[in-house]
């Protein structure tokens, strides 16, 4: 099948609505991006405190088991069973030391070896279990969040993250020593893209929220970091100051100990983004499931030092701040809908704010600017294979 | 003084409609006077599958008075024409209850919303689940929400939430 093609503008700053829409590009990106050379955040091991939990997640289709042993090792397995391919676990979560397929009763230990199947002598002649333990996918931690990748070229994920690690270690609380609260899972009518272009930093503009509580953004610094684009902000805290139109002032009130770590957000290519804002901690793992919809696990976290108050107040702060329903973001969720409709337009969609030259990339940015999102657009425009235009 | 059975569940199932009915015309001040006048007034909208799991977040978290009064303000006044309006049907059925105290019941009520965007006009299914529900009798006999807590069974929800289920 000959390869998906897309003339691309030779502005940096534009970007063809048709990427957001053609349905033939998909299946190409789940090759080169999803199934490619890239890390994709899972989960956070907090998720999974205990010998024996787990968590089940599907990335792009494929069925992932991420599971912790007696000794405390955190694993990732692929969810099928290593005869037939049977889904092995279908639970989202739980706490297992054994997974025991139910169609041929082959069982697995937590390290994922195979420790039992009936009859194995009317298997084939020196069949053996050492050969046939779960499969597993490549996978890396980092200060605790599980990152896999599913092809053998892809880089360490050190060189991965490059400057975004910093920035993404601040967010976790510095040490990654989390508390799993709970999670918000909604699917929206959006392209990956159009979700991933669209989760960042916007605030001033589309969240009336944000004017009606006298809530100035913080002064702070947008950056893009590695060949991928990552998009990272940093910003000095801000907290909304004057009379507020709420009765409840604790939802935006920040009771932490260090100001001076302030907001973070960052967004890893392809689909990862993740938020600290006051008190919230929230990562968000989404994925594509087909060219017209992306699912987004909301998971948020407490620190593991929090005491009683803490916990209770990141708990309110967390539940109606953020996500899907937020006070400070429900709006969003309706951008990424609109833009997938807008998008079925010719032409290209195109960036403003802080572009200062058309034909050129930056790498730092004002903390409103748009232009931090181009660098991701190149390299997906690299990866795709896509040719620019001439003129 | 405990009510007689059929006026409890008078009073459980006059509740349970005026709620569906304040919800589906998108009137908030409505839905709010559905709740007791007690500081202690809460709503809760959280996957299942979080409480199943001992994880309390939800995607709405209104464990008091103020915070349901800061809820209509969300809806009526800073989410105002920001988001793709949709229209919601709840179609509700008390399943079990029980009166707690003289001025205390609780009560547990199945739920089905049905959703209609407004831009798209196609129904599908918002969210279906149970309400767990503790409620305050007065002396004349009518019934307020000390609690509500909608648990989805929908842990994945097909689009964002503006109005409460």
């Amino acid at each position: 099948m000959a390869e998906a093609s897309l003339i691309w503008p030779k502005n940096y700053n534009e970007v063809p609505k048709a990427a957001f829409t053609r349905k033939d590009l998909y299946g190409e990106e789940i090759k080169r991006i999803f199934h490619g050379p890239e890390w994709h955040p899972i989960a956070h091991e907090s998720e999974l405190p205990n010998p024996g939990d787990f968590k089940t997640v599907r990335l792009a289709g494929i069925p992932l088991l991420i599971s912790r042993d007696e000794a405390g090792a955190v694993r990732v397995f692929y969810n099928a069973c290593s005869h037939r391919s049977n889904q092995l676990e279908t639970a989202v979560m739980g706490n297992k030391t054994e997974f025991e397929c139910p169609y041929h009763r082959w069982l697995f230990n937590a390290k994922g070896d195979l420790v039992g199947c009936p009859n194995p002598r009317e298997f084939l002649p020196g069949f053996d279990k050492a050969d046939y333990p779960l499969g597993q996918p490549r996978f890396e931690l980092f200060y605790g969040l599980i990152f896999v990748t599913f092809s053998a070229e892809t880089e360490p994920l050190d060189q991965f993250l490059g400057e975004a690690g910093q920035t993404l270690r601040e967010l976790m609380a510095g040490d990654g020593r989390l508390k799993l609260l709970g999670y918000q899972k909604v699917r929206y009518d959006s392209n990956w893209k159009g979700y991933n272009d669209n989760d960042g930093y916007h605030a001033p503009l589309l969240h009336a929220a944000f004017k009606m509580l006298n809530w100035q953004g913080g002064k702070g610094r947008q950056y893009t970091a590695t060949k991928r684009g990552h998009v990272c902000f940093e910003s000095a805290l801000s907290v909304a100051s004057g009379p507020s139109v709420l009765k409840d002032k604790d939802l935006i009130a920040f009771k932490g100990q260090d100001p001076s770590v302030g907001s973070r957000i960052v967004q890893l290519f392809p689909t990862f983004v993740s938020t600290k804002h006051l008190d919230v901690i929230n990562l968000r793992f989404a994925t594509p499931v087909d060219a017209e919809t992306t699912e987004v696990h909301y998971a948020y976290f407490a620190h593991q030092d929090d005491d009683a108050d803490m916990l209770r107040h990141r708990l309110r702060q967390s539940s109606n701040l953020l996500g899907p329903c937020g006070l400070i973001s429900m709006e969003d969720a309706s951008i990424f809908h609109r833009i997938h409709i807008g998008s079925h337009t010719p032409g290209n969609a195109t960036f403003q704010k802080g572009v200062r030259d058309p034909r050129r990339l930056e790498s730092e940015f004002s903390q409103n600017d748009e232009s931090g999102n181009l660098p991701r657009w190149e390299y997906y425009r690299s990866v795709m294979g896509f040719e620019r235009a001439e003129v | 003084m405990m009510l007689s059975p059929t006026k409890l569940e008078c009073a459980l199932d006059r509740l349970l409609l005026a709620d569906a009915n304040a919800l589906d015309s998108k009137d908030m001040t409505g839905w709010l006077t559905n709740y007791a006048e007690e500081e202690q007034a809460s709503y809760y909208c959280r996957a299942a599958e979080n409480t199943e799991h001992n994880l309390e977040l939800g995607f709405m978290f209104d464990d008091c008075r103020a915070r349901l009064e800061d809820r209509v303000t969300y809806v009526t006044e800073i989410w105002a024409g920001t988001f793709q309006d949709y229209r919601t049907r709840h179609f509700v059925q008390r399943v079990s209850h029980r009166q707690v105290d003289a001025s205390t019941a609780e009560a547990m009520s199945n739920f089905s919303v049905f959703m209609t965007p407004m831009d798209t006009g196609v129904t599908q299914i918002l969210a279906a689940g149970r309400y767990l529900d503790m409620v305050r009798l007065s002396g004349d006999g009518r019934a307020k929400f000390l609690s509500r807590r909608a648990e989805l069974d929908t842990s994945v929800l097909p689009r964002y939430l503006v109005y409460p289920i």
